[in-house]
């Protein structure tokens, strides 16, 4: 222990009740709030130091919002000053000087003791509109923040202790749900002040000294026992690419975003020269975020050790101004979450399986928002409308079991889904299908995780729009150590209809009308490890599920099953017939996966192959809705598949 | 003839006997080690060792984790499931998150159906209750077949929006029972009519799986008794804090999954208010872990869900129960970062805590408190022997990372282990706006009345209550308890557009569905009552409160008026001007059974005899003291202590620390006064 002052007794009283805390805040918001994005758990509260670094985050907090809570808090400091008093309130959401996007809006509160500043307390909400041109303001098409929604910079909301009404009306006022977004702005003030209320109570019972030693200790604590973790590893440098699918503005071809990591000592740097430039729509990122994506991906591997400034201190990052994970101030950002945010996560997650065999992970689901607004014409209904849905995918392959079904984006592991009951009642929008979607697991040793599939109908509505903010369309969810890609993210509309067209995983303003229908997959979690190594009997349990059908077990997986009767589940393994097909796909899957791409476009055309063939056994990415080849997509994806699945294969 | 009551709760460890005899207001208390395998072994094993004559029992009620336990260990039958095209899997899918948000490797437990046995049909109702698909009965009858080839004992039936029309799913089990007779069947609208699919469909599975599983337990049980001589009704404790019939819990067997965690939380409640407290927290402490619950105005707090594993919600009124992993055998070790930590890790009963020699090494709170002096090296009286130097080991290694002194090793690891513990009663009092200091702690279960003062003193609850027999109070609360079932529907209106003769009318139903379960349980007349509640919150809200509202029903303002006062007290604010929205509509209704009355006992003469003094640790004065230790047996009514003084009895040890004073009431309750 560093500290002399504090004995661990109570150090330790002190870094629980600092938890406990941020944690009471949450449940204050949870209660309150008015956003049901906020109540699915897309929110995050903390307690920071009077410097703004944070002393505790909740532990429920989801993944994006890490590493960006104090940059908020520097950013009020940087702003205001001297000039912060006591009972002052302050929000902010500006994703250029310390935010993420636009939605999630943070408030602040100073507290004091004896005339210092001796915390703050924050929390931050995604609230579920702050206006610009589409309801949920989530716009494909911006190219820059004006339009995007508003931007809050650092601002006063209360005045020691005197509500600025007419400040917060004219920010509400440009915001779809202006009640709603007052109930939100409340909730979040009161949950902060939950958090003072709560610290000033430590404070007069153990002195303000002990407290602040604990709070400065807190994050020494948390410093140390990652640097002793970071430190067992031998040092090195490592480096590794994901894409985002396209820049709207260039020809086709995958935009990388390269992140080499150095580990010298007990020190983590991250440097992500080399990406892309910005591009033309709003899946850019700002570096706060770029930060936080980078920080919790590597926090993956330590989950135990607890979210503080400590933590921060092990990483430096290098990110060049103008690339797309350090977007500057105008450019979109809105969509980092889909865009650089799951891409810089994911390959640094790579990067750590390697180092950490025991926690790897494959590449999982990209995160998605698809939205309908409108107006609402059912009988008894009159009113604008809002569908604002988001889908659990399969997470990547383990390296001693297969990656998890259905399960929330990394992105944030708290997000929730919303119950379809509920959408149904407030929208019209009716679900055809939430379920499992068979063969969506990225082949593997280990499997990813399964993803699901989402679609539904339109029902009676007017001057109605649709709009989605996702991403792998084509660089689709990868395996590693020799495991293969899940399948492509994007939306039908009008599926096996005649007007039917696939949409793509980014678009915006789409118009609907009663009786359209729509269908999007979650994909699955990439595979790990060679699937030809894959236990038969773990094939065959998958297929009595319907995780996996009788077709792609003999495809993805060189195992022949026969169906004796589906009803008893009788189905039992060829085993010759398993050998022979593995010998089969083995002597010849590195030659299907460097065939030229024009002839397995012919060969979808002529049916012989199907479009999970085109992924998995050729590598080849393709526009879904023409089954035309991407040259240059499908050279880089390739390139990665060489790297990560192919060199694998003995 | 002797009229007993027989109060048995079943527990992980041991299945604990709690017997009353009405007239002589006698007492008998036993403790068997529980049999798993066929819990009801120990319960005859428990009755023969009471030897009370069977013939004279008046009443035999019962709490137990054969639920859980059957939910945790998934020893079930096989059970199948049948769901809406296109959604069998939303049991799977769940609401996609975990509860741990960074530990990638930490799964959330597979549905207790697997997907192989969840079957679709092609049916779908609306959101209004319209039926847009009607019910393919051809394929709900293939779907049935299906089923009885599988041999399946059990079957969810589980649709989509079938709380507003459940007659697709009312359809499906007609046609299940037909096809597959003798079959467990269920369907999700009938256990409850609330939206929101996963909450409902997992409600309705875990009654599935447990259907088989509870009426066979309950079965034999009934035949044991009454191959014993006892021919009454056996009542069942559930989780909202009333009983069953047995023939009833049959029919609700996700209602008792929690049955044995319940029993703790009412006997705190019903201690609490015979020694004149309305707000009391209960702190049941035992080997493993530590269960928390609180009772405000005299009613004990309750959740409207709650979840033996992550992810799959019962949705039913429960009494909110927390509870943390801090025991006396949690294990006191030191992180990677140089902290002192204090469980959940436990030493159980194997190997146990160092001190019993029986294998364990690690430091305990058993242990440390064995250093301090505050356990006696001789447990159960005489029963046991348990080693100082094994103990001052173990708790040698803490002493050892951080410098310090053995004693002050010792008094580390139990302040580490009552600050969580604090931490525990915080979030269910401040966190839901209560302040302790309007408060009594009632301390009980084998380590509850070790640590109770000092938590008191920490977060300045000024009263503890320990009851008589802690460490078997909890069977005292499944002989306290009404009968009791909670029935809902949903209901959505806002406070502008509310139809109060409709509600009414819903209320009136619920009322009458209410009464002919409880006709059917024998209660009527007096012995009924019915309490109406209404689920309210502020429009665009995301968590409605439950209010109770008058009968009958003729305006909404007192409603309104209970739920901004109520809402002001939990979250701090409240707005009588902003229009609210009615989400749901409930009634509990009891069955009163008649309670026996607790005998008071006789006043002793003078001051009693301790029965050894010896050094213990004190906090305030920083050393050993020395202390007086008196036999709980020898404390009559009256009696009157100032600490520092030890209690101990068989299977639980009182400390009441320096400057406290305690008394013992009428009921033998040891009554401390913190405050001073």
């Amino acid at each position: 222990m560093n500290n002399k002052e504090l004995d661990p007794v109570t150090f330790e009283v002190l870094k629980n009740a600092f938890g406990n805390l941020v944690d009471q805040m949450s449940e204050q918001v949870l209660r309150t709030c008015y956003s049901f994005v906020i109540y699915c758990r897309d929110f995050s509260s903390a307690l920071c130091d009077a410097n703004g670094d944070t002393i505790m985050q909740g532990s429920q907090d989801i993944a994006v919002h890490v590493g960006t809570l104090h940059l908020t808090c520097k950013a009020i400091l940087r702003a205001f000053g001297d000039d912060i008093h006591e009972d002052d309130i302050f929000i902010f959401n500006d994703p250029y000087e310390g935010g993420t996007h636009f939605c999630d809006v943070r408030v602040v509160k100073p507290v004091f003791h004896e005339g210092e500043i001796v915390a703050f307390t924050l929390s931050n909400g995604h609230w579920a509109d702050v206006g610009g041109k589409v309801p949920g303001s989530f716009d494909i098409t911006a190219r820059e923040h004006y339009g995007e929604g508003t931007r809050i910079t650092p601002i006063r909301i209360w005045d020691q202790g005197r509500y600025l009404g007419d400040v917060a009306d004219c920010l509400v006022a440009n915001m779809r749900g202006t009640e709603d977004r007052l109930g939100d702005l409340r909730a979040q003030a009161e949950a902060c002040k939950v958090g003072e209320r709560e610290f000033l109570r430590l404070i007069e019972k153990y002195g303000v000294d002990t407290v602040l030693a604990a709070a400065r200790e807190c994050q020494d604590y948390v410093e140390r026992i990652a640097r002793s973790r970071i430190a067992e590893i031998p040092d090195g440098e490592w480096e590794t690419v994901d894409f985002i699918d396209q820049d709207p503005d260039q020809e086709e071809g995958l935009i990388p975003i390269k992140v080499k990591m150095t580990i010298k000592g007990d020190q983590v740097h991250y440097d992500l020269t080399g990406s892309n430039p910005i591009v033309g729509c709003f899946l850019n990122s700002a570096f706060p975020a770029t930060l936080s994506s980078l920080v919790a991906g590597s926090k993956a591997f330590f989950p135990d050790i607890p979210l503080n400034a400590g933590f921060f201190r092990v990483f430096d990052v290098t990110v060049p101004e103008g690339c797309v994970a350090n977007a500057p101030w105008p450019v979109a950002v809105t969509g980092f979450c889909s865009g650089v945010y799951e891409k810089a996560q994911a390959a640094v997650i790579e990067l750590w399986s390697e180092l950490m065999p025991q926690r790897a992970l494959g590449c999982a689901f990209n995160l998605e928002y698809l939205l309908i607004g409108g107006w609402d014409r059912r009988p008894g209904f009159d009113s604008f409308f809002m569908w604002y849905d988001w889908m659990a995918g399969g997470h990547g392959g383990r390296s001693s079991k297969d990656g998890s079904n259905g399960t929330a984006a990394v992105f944030g592991l708290g997000l929730s889904i919303q119950p379809c009951e509920g959408q149904e009642r407030l929208t019209p929008v009716l679900t055809a299908e939430h379920s499992i979607l068979m063969d969506s697991a990225g082949p593997g040793k280990f499997r990813g995780g399964c993803g699901l599939t989402k679609g539904g109908t339109v029902m009676s509505c007017d001057g109605s729009v649709m709009s989605y903010c996702c991403d792998r369309a084509r660089s689709i969810a990868f395996g590693i150590w020799g495991g293969l890609p899940s399948i492509p993210q994007g939306l039908w509309k009008n599926k096996g209809k005649e007007d039917e067209a696939f949409l793509g995983a980014i678009f915006s303003g789409v118009p609907v009308e009663a009786g359209d229908t729509f269908t999007r997959p979650s994909a699955g979690g990439g595979g790990l490890g060679d699937p030809l190594e894959r236990d038969p009997e773990m094939v065959l349990e998958d297929v009595i599920d319907g995780y996996v059908s009788i077709e792609r077990a003999k495809k993805d997986y060189g195992v022949v099953v026969i169906e004796n009767d589906p009803v008893m589940l009788d189905y039992e393994i060829d085993t010759e017939a398993t050998d022979k097909e593995r010998a089969y796909i083995r002597e010849n899957r590195v030659a299907w996966m460097r065939s030229d791409p024009k002839e397995v476009q012919q060969m979808l055309a002529n049916g012989e192959i199907d479009e999970m063939d085109v992924v998995r056994r050729y590598g080849v990415v393709m526009d879904w809705g023409q089954k035309t080849v991407l040259p240059k997509s499908t050279a880089q994806f390739r390139e990665m598949l060489e790297k990560r699945t192919i060199s694998h294969w003995s | 003839m002797a009229k007993y009551r027989v109060a048995v709760d079943t527990g992980g460890t041991f299945t604990d006997v709690f017997i009353f005899e009405e007239d002589s207001g006698e007492v008998i208390v036993q403790k068997v080690p529980s049999t798993p395998s066929n819990p009801s072994e120990a319960i005859v094993a428990g009755m023969a060792k009471a030897e009370v004559p069977m013939d004279q029992v008046q009443l035999f009620s019962h709490g137990t984790t054969v639920g859980t336990n059957a939910l945790i260990t998934r020893n079930l039958p096989p059970t199948g499931m049948v769901n809406t095209k296109g959604f069998r899997d939303v049991i799977e899918i769940r609401r996609s998150t975990k509860p741990d948000l960074w530990d990638h490797y930490k799964d959330v437990a597979p549905p207790h159906v697997p997907r192989r046995h969840r079957l679709e049909v092609t049916e779908r109702m609306d959101y209004a209750g319209e039926a847009v698909t009607p019910l393919d009965e051809a394929e709900a009858r293939q779907v049935a077949e299906v089923f009885k080839q599988r041999g399946m004992a059990a079957v969810a039936i589980c649709f989509m929006n079938s709380y507003m029309n459940g007659a697709h799913e009312e359809r499906m089990k007609e046609i299940i029972s037909e096809v597959m007779p003798g079959a467990y069947v269920c369907t999700s609208s009938e256990l409850l009519p609330d939206i929101f699919e996963h909450e409902r469909f997992s409600t309705c599975v875990v009654n599935a799986v447990l259907g088989p599983v509870v009426s066979d337990y309950l079965q034999d049980l009934v035949g044991k008794l009454k191959d014993l001589g006892y021919a009454g009704d056996i009542l069942v404790l559930h989780s909202g804090g009333g009983v069953m019939k047995a023939e009833t819990v049959t029919s609700y067997a996700s209602r008792i999954a929690s049955s044995g965690i319940a029993a703790g939380a009412i006997a705190m409640n019903q201690t609490a208010q015979l020694c004149g407290f309305e707000n009391a927290m209960g702190l049941d402490m035992g080997g493993t872990s530590t269960d928390i619950s609180l009772t405000y105005g005299g009613e004990l707090r309750m959740a409207n869900e709650w979840q033996v594993e992550f992810g799959y919600p019962i949705m039913y009124p429960s009494i909110e129960v927390i509870t943390i992993g801090a025991g006396g055998g949690s294990i006191a070790w030191v992180d990677p970062g140089g902290s002192l930590r204090n469980g959940p890790q436990s030493a159980g009963a194997d190997p146990g805590p160092a001190c019993y020699q029986t294998g364990g090494t690690e430091p305990t709170n058993t242990d440390a408190n064995l250093v301090l002096g505050r356990l006696n090296t001789n447990l159960l009286e005489g029963g046991m022997q348990i080693s100082k130097e094994a103990a001052e080991a173990a708790v040698q290694k803490i002493a050892d990372q951080y410098g310090m002194s053995l004693v002050e090793a010792a008094h580390s690891i139990i302040k580490v282990a009552e600050a969580n513990m604090c931490d525990a009663l915080r979030l269910i009092s401040v966190q839901r706006g209560y302040d302790p200091r309007d408060f009594a702690l009632v301390g009980f279960g084998g380590a509850g009345p070790l640590h109770a003062a000092y938590l008191a003193r920490e977060l300045e609850i000024p009263t503890v209550i320990i009851p008589r027999y802690p460490g078997v109070h909890a069977a005292l609360g499944c002989l306290l308890v009404d009968v009791r079932h909670d029935l809902q529907r949903t209901y959505l209106a806002t406070s502008a557009g509310t139809d109060i003769a409709e509600i009414e009318s819903i209320f009136q139903d619920l009322e009458t569905e209410a009464t002919e379960l409880l006709a059917e349980e024998g209660m009527t007349g007096d012995d009924v009552e019915l309490i109406r509640l209404m689920d309210i919150r502020y429009i665009g809200q995301w968590r409605q409160l439950s209010v109770k509202v008058p009968k009958p029903i003729t305006t909404l303002d007192d409603a309104l008026a209970v739920f901004h006062a109520e809402h002001e007290r939990q979250f701090s604010w409240s707005n009588p001007d902003q229009v609210v929205e009615i989400y749901g509509l409930r009634v509990t209704a009891i069955g009163k059974v008649p309670m026996p009355s607790i005998q008071t006992g006789t006043a002793g003469e003078g001051a009693p005899e301790p029965k050894e003094v010896r050094s213990v640790f004190s906090e305030s004065e920083g050393d050993f003291v020395e202390t007086p230790v008196y036999r709980r047996r020898d404390l009559a009514a009256g009696t009157e202590l100032a600490g520092p003084a030890i209690v101990e009895q068989l299977d639980t040890t009182t400390v009441i620390p320096v400057g406290v004073g305690a008394r013992v009431d009428e009921y033998l309750n040891i009554i401390m006064d913190i405050s001073g």
